[in-house]
């Protein structure tokens, strides 16, 4: 009997320990090596050849984010990104999901082109919404603003993401990067949101409708509550992504005109791999682990808790 | 409190008739059942009084008001579902106050109506605690409770009481019957337990296939039941069924079966003239035979006839015996000291006076 377990928990141990070992090795191993980067003087690639370290406390941090005027802007673009595009994905994530979820002859087929656009790499979103987006010259209008001209709507013509206007700390050229990751990622809400209404027990509905409840009464008093806990969720998956943001910026705008789309990942790739101050970069790249862990953390105990629980 | 019209109420999904020519006129501050097996369509008339199923034909009046087109919410009904419908994320409090914050009662008012339910309900202490920290009983009574702050014109129940465990069911049997005595609100409870139907309607409805097979007290249900279906759905053990023939003898009728034939008692032999000579079905409830030893009335010698013992079931107050007789089996309900033994022969006698006959072909009560 003690034999059969310790069989089975050595074959356990066997089939576990290469997956811990490569993700101690390439994720916990080089987070540390980052952090120890990040407090280093490594700015150059002559002093990286050398490979001595020479500790030089928080200045790497210190010139991020109290000299350099780049990187808090990076920060704001970070903010109002993730709260357009959170705010985007959940409303229109809901929204769809409730018209889908009357189930109408067809729906099937409008879920999998709401959920389609997911399938799709940030760099080819990036791309399409390029073209979309470019505002050619006011002579030769393109993309959107071609279409808009062509209705006869010139007052809608816009520079898009090359657009310099802001309000206060935001700036304006975020919105049509907003609108493309909205649309890449919208439809994954709505597949949450859909699954969350599906389980949601018809008689508590009814009982509600029987309750004196209005459509609009039983969304908000009923269905949304219930929903809650998903959409939560969904915006923690969402948000750490937009927190990372990297690819779908890079392809469609790059930084934008004055920085105006700029964001932390894409001042790492840069700061690390163009201009080779890799403890800069390293620097970067650990702010944004705090970012995102703000996040995830919470969300991984309370979601542990809840297993435990079970 | 109203009354409920059902008018030539026909309800289809797709090509399966779900109800078809219900008419039934519901008193005010009656307690009415819908009884059947599941299928029957009991639950999907309910459904339609509710407004949750749009009738394919006929009228439904809550009071004088025709509401086939008026949506549930404004019906002022309330409704108690099978497995209780509350609302997980709210309290006990919020669950009952719902339908009354909804309608802007003030708060003051809600309070108080959903404090004295409660107390009424025996579930005052419960009112912080959500749904799932409640037993199934618990859950039955805020259920009851949300239903019953509404103060509505209707009370709708479905099967409100069939996921509690038998011995809470009984309770709580009673418990809405003592509720319903002292709101005096119309009520219109669906189950498919003949025994809850017997014990709380005012009325009971009997359908089977769509269709109304009998609307009746329970007891005239029981003592005059409508056809076979009803006469072998409603009483438990179900009623014996046995083929036979009426034949005229000695200026008597009597249904004869293989090896025995039963006296028709003389008030009844009028219904039968046009019978004689033809097959019939006869029915005997199981409370209507017994044993030599053990009958204590008057009883027609010639209805002794010889059967054996199968299975016994000693229920305490009473001994269910399953006889076997003429290749069937009857069911005897019988004295709990009774001396039987299975395999034993013995002789049995049945109570004429209550047995029943049913048409071969239409399967109607002849008496």
């Amino acid at each position: 009997m003690i034999k059969e377990r310790t069989k089975e928990k050595l074959i356990s141990i066997g089939l576990v320990s290469p997956t811990v070992l490569a993700i101690g090795i390439f994720v916990y191993g080089f987070i540390g090596w980052t952090i120890k980067l990040s407090f280093s003087d490594w700015n150059t690639f002559a002093k990286l050849l050398k490979g001595k370290f020479k500790f030089v406390g928080l200045s790497n941090y210190i010139k991020l984010l109290f000299q350099d005027p780049r990187f808090p802007s990076d920060l704001w673009n970070t903010l109002f990104f993730t709260i357009l595009f959170l705010l985007g994905c959940v409303t229109l994530g809901i929204i769809l999901a409730l018209l889908l979820d009357r189930g109408l002859k067809g729906s099937i087929i409008f879920q999998n082109i709401y959920l389609f656009p997911m399938a799709v790499a940030f760099v080819v979103t990036g791309t399409a919404w390029r073209w979309i987006f470019a505002p050619g010259i006011s002579a030769y209008p393109q993309g959107i603003n071609l279409l808009f001209s062509k209705l006869g709507l010139d007052a809608l013509r816009w520079r898009w993401f090359v657009s310099i206007e802001h309000i206060g700390p935001f700036n304006l050229a975020l919105i049509p990067v907003v609108i493309a990751a909205t649309w890449q990622l919208s439809g994954y809400t709505m597949a949450m949101c859909l699954a969350g209404l599906r389980g949601i027990p018809s008689q508590l509905i009814e009982a509600a409708q029987v309750d004196g409840a209005s459509g609009w009464q039983v969304f908000w008093g009923v269905k949304f509550p219930l929903l809650r806990p998903i959409i939560l969720s969904a915006m923690i998956i969402l948000g750490h992504i937009s927190l990372k943001i990297f690819d779908l910026v890079f392809s469609m705008t790059g930084s934008g005109p004055n920085l105006a789309v700029d964001v932390p990942a894409l001042y790492m790739f840069e700061t690390t791999f163009e201009r080779l101050r890799y403890a800069r970069g390293a620097a970067i790249a650990i702010i944004m682990l705090i970012m995102v862990s703000f996040i995830i953390i919470p969300y991984l105990i309370s979601s542990m808790k809840r297993e435990a629980k079970k | 409190m109203a009354e409920v019209r059902l008018k030539d109420v026909n309800k289809t999904f797709g090509k399966v008739v779900a109800v078809k020519d219900f008419n039934l006129d519901i008193g005010d501050g009656e307690f009415i059942i819908l009884v059947g097996p599941s299928g029957c369509g009991k639950t999907t008339t309910l459904r339609s009084i509710a407004g949750l199923e749009e009738v394919t034909a006929g009228e439904i009046y809550i009071g004088d008001r025709l509401v086939n087109d008026v949506p549930p919410k404004n019906r002022d009904i309330a409704m108690v579902f099978q497995n209780y419908a509350l609302y997980p994320h709210m309290n006990v409090y919020k669950n009952m106050s719902f339908g009354l914050r909804l309608r802007k009662v003030p708060r003051p008012e809600i309070d108080k109506i959903v404090r004295r339910t409660a107390d009424l309900l025996g579930i005052g202490e419960l009112l912080d605690r959500k749904p799932k920290e409640l037993s199934g009983g618990q859950r039955q009574r805020v259920a009851l409770g949300r239903a019953i702050v509404r103060d509505p014109h209707v009370f709708l129940f479905d099967e409100p009481l069939s996921n509690l465990d038998a011995k809470l069911r009984i309770t709580m049997r009673a418990e809405l019957l003592d509720l319903h005595q002292r709101l005096k609100t119309t009520a219109i409870y669906v189950t498919h337990d003949q025994l809850e139907a017997m014990t709380m309607g005012d009325r009971i409805v009997v359908m089977n296939e769509g269709l109304i097979q009998q609307v009746d007290t329970p007891q005239k249900v029981y003592d005059h039941p409508i056809n076979r279906y009803v006469a072998g759905f409603i009483g438990s053990p179900s009623m014996n069924f046995l083929p036979c023939t009426i034949v005229k003898g000695n200026g008597d009728l009597y249904a004869a079966c293989k090896s025995y034939k039963l006296r028709i008692p003389q008030d009844k032999t009028k219904s039968l003239r046009d019978y004689i000579g033809k097959e019939a079905i006869l029915g005997i409830r199981p409370e209507h035979i017994d044993t030599k030893d053990t009958i204590t009335r008057k009883y027609d010698p010639e209805s002794v006839f010889q059967a054996s013992v199968w299975v016994i079931e000693p229920l305490g107050s009473e001994k269910l015996v399953h006889i076997k007789s003429e290749e069937r089996i009857l069911v005897a309900r019988l004295d709990p000291h009774v001396d039987l033994k299975p395999g034993q022969m013995a002789e049995f006698i049945v109570k004429t006076d209550f047995i029943h006959i049913f048409d071969k072909e239409t399967e109607k009560t002849i008496f």
